[in-house]
């Protein structure tokens, strides 16, 4: 006689369900409570952020910091903000431009010195920031652009990770396609630019967003070069606003989500992607 | 026959002409690329190591290249041997960042695996839809701004109105008058400070293990777990006995990128602690940091100790190559 299937396993694997989804939720709100506290915090009044206990949630929620700090002529968020979008875009359109361009030679040109000059570029992957932090500093300063956005610029023309990265995509494209271009009469750099760019969207786009973000939330670097308030970038606005405004945290609360209000933005749309890129580049 | 040679030879000819050509390109696109490099990675680089052997303060006037020399300096290994031995403040400071570094380092390691490892596990068994949901969610503070991140935790940590205060009154403790100020409280020779901070970063931090380590179980071949359960192995088993084996070598390659990256923080100990109480969150990059910028007295002497932070990491670094060059397939 066949016994019966046991109905113990399938109770076990409602539980062991159950208890997996509730161990997922309380990360989930250990990982969303401090954003959600400061979120709501910045819409309570300046009475009611003073308030001892506080509340948790706002009495009569109110947008006064927001349009104070966009508003106030004192604080100048708007030069602030266009700094950061500028270093932001010049770094994307550049490291996109000198990764994908480094990237193609290396793929695709063999010649003497060609690994040499490679492992010369991964130096750059080996050395920590730290250790150049100093002599970068008195290099700007000799390079005449102290408190200058271009300071953030300049010094990173060239991403060694990027380099990395489009030169192992690149490597998969098939070579048919440039000789046959070259057969057609192309120019060198019109191969780079006609047949390889073109297919080029996806690894550029992920570079795109990732060097976006990391120059978005960059602050050591500018910290130490950027001196007067009108060229700051906004993780430094947020900065000034603690330690100048500790009277008035409304304000500073207001300052620090505007600066994730942009990242977020992003990655409401491309969230899947760029956690799937940032997995896949981890180790390559 | 005879058109098919000719045209083979012609590609030949061909090729050895546009391989000319293409070199001549490689190298011209090349040459301002590396020279680049040169500027802004190898001159720092040796700039740096040279300048750790001088007393160096970019105030004085000194002779020589990059004014090493004359009124700044070569003092040989003294910058060195200050560090480790001298008695000078910056010297003292140093050798309790060394300190502090590996103690914050040897916490969030542990951590961290304690929090990724598990919930990558659990993660990886249910479906396809809250599974992304949960992974963008998890990922969220990796891709936010340490600066906001750090004003948000100095709300958690606020002495008592803070997140973390009014918690523990919910469950009936009674939370410590500071969370972050008080340098009595150490706990298991850990100051509480330090505790915080731990907790602070890996919160910031763990999303990227995490992803890692769900993807390095999603590309375990389904064959291998269902051939265990076929000769009789339980979810238990399985899972250390199939599973675990396999996913060693990507905890291992994880764990010393967290120790690189766990070795440079910055923005968390500058802003939230400021390195303090009493210098007990104190560490190394903040040191270097505020020897070169604050106090910017000797840089030679911060040039030395960005030095021992360099040797740190580039052994790491070797560590890392050499794991990842051990093929592994499954």
């Amino acid at each position: 006689m066949i016994n019966p299937p046991p109905k113990r396993p399938s109770f076990a694997f409602v539980l062991g369900k159950s208890g997996a989804y509730a161990v997922l939720i309380v990360g989930l709100i250990g990982t969303l409570l401090p954003f959600f506290y400061i979120i709501v915090s910045s819409l309570k009044t300046t009475a009611e952020l003073r308030q001892t206990p506080p509340d948790f949630f706002p009495k009569q929620p109110t947008f006064e910091h927001y349009t104070t700090i966009l508003q106030d002529k004192d604080i100048p968020i708007a030069q602030n903000l266009a700094n950061s979008v500028f270093v932001s875009v010049m770094r994307v359109v550049i490291t996109l431009f000198t990764s994908s361009y480094a990237g193609y030679i290396f793929a695709k040109y063999h010649f003497k010195g060609k690994n040499l000059a490679f492992g010369i570029i991964l130096i750059q992957i080996m050395i920590p920031f730290q250790v150049v932090m100093i002599p970068n500093y008195l290099l700007t300063v000799k390079l005449g652009l102290i408190d200058s956005l271009w300071a953030l610029i300049v010094p990173a023309f060239i991403d060694a990770y990027g380099i990395f990265m489009m030169k192992q995509f690149i490597e998969a494209l098939p070579a048919e396609l440039m000789d046959a271009a070259r057969i057609d009469g192309a120019s060198e750099f019109g191969i780079y630019s006609r047949i390889v760019l073109p297919q080029m969207g996806p690894p550029l786009a992920s570079l795109g967003i990732f060097t976006f973000m990391a120059t978005w939330n960059d602050y050591l670097w500018p910290l130490i070069v950027l001196t007067s308030p009108e060229k700051r970038t906004i993780p430094l606005l947020v900065v000034w606003f603690q330690t100048a405004h500790v009277s008035n945290q409304g304000l500073v609360l207001a300052a620090s989500i505007l600066t994730l209000l942009p990242i977020f933005v992003v990655y409401i749309f491309l969230q899947r992607w760029i956690v799937d890129q940032a997995t896949s580049s981890a180790f390559k | 026959m005879a058109f098919n040679t000719l045209f083979k030879k012609d590609l030949v000819t061909e090729t050895g002409k546009l391989t000319a050509k293409q070199r001549r390109f490689a190298y011209a696109s090349l040459t301002p690329i590396l020279l680049y490099m040169g500027v802004f990675t190898l001159f720092p680089i040796l700039w740096a190591v040279v300048m750790s052997f001088f007393s160096y303060s970019p105030i004085r006037e000194g002779s020589g290249f990059l004014g090493l020399g004359g009124a700044n300096p070569f003092i040989d290994i003294d910058n060195y041997i200050e560090l480790f031995t001298g008695t000078s403040k910056p010297a003292e400071v140093f050798r309790l960042a060394l300190k502090n570094t590996f103690i914050f380092t040897a916490l969030v390691l542990p951590l961290n695996l304690l929090v990724t490892l598990p919930l990558a596990v659990i993660l990886e068994s249910i479906g396809e839809r809250f599974k992304t949901l949960f992974r963008a969610i998890y990922f969220l503070p990796t891709i936010s701004s340490s600066v906001a991140l750090v004003i948000i935790w100095s709300y958690v940590y606020a002495p008592g109105w803070g997140l973390l205060s009014l918690m523990f009154k919910a469950i009936g403790l009674v939370p410590p008058k500071s969370w972050l100020q008080d340098p009595s409280l150490v706990y298991f020779g850990v100051p509480l400070a330090m505790i915080c901070v731990v907790i602070a970063h890996v919160w910031q931090d763990f999303g990227y293990n995490l992803v890692i380590f769900v993807a390095a179980l999603q590309s375990i071949p389904k064959t291998l777990r269902e051939a265990a359960r076929v000769d009789g192995a339980n979810a238990w088993q399985e899972f250390w006995l199939v599973v675990v084996p396999l996913l060693r070598r990507t905890v291992l390659l994880t764990s010393v990128l967290t120790v690189i990256s766990s070795l440079q923080v910055f923005v968390i100990f500058q802003l939230l602690t400021r390195g303090g109480p009493k210098n007990q969150t104190q560490t190394l990059l903040l040191s270097i940091y505020e020897n070169a910028f604050k106090f910017a007295n000797n840089l030679g002497l911060s040039a030395a100790m960005s030095m021992v932070l360099f040797i740190i990491i580039l052994t790491l670094t070797i560590i890392q190559f050499r794991l990842l060059r051990t093929e592994w397939e499954y």
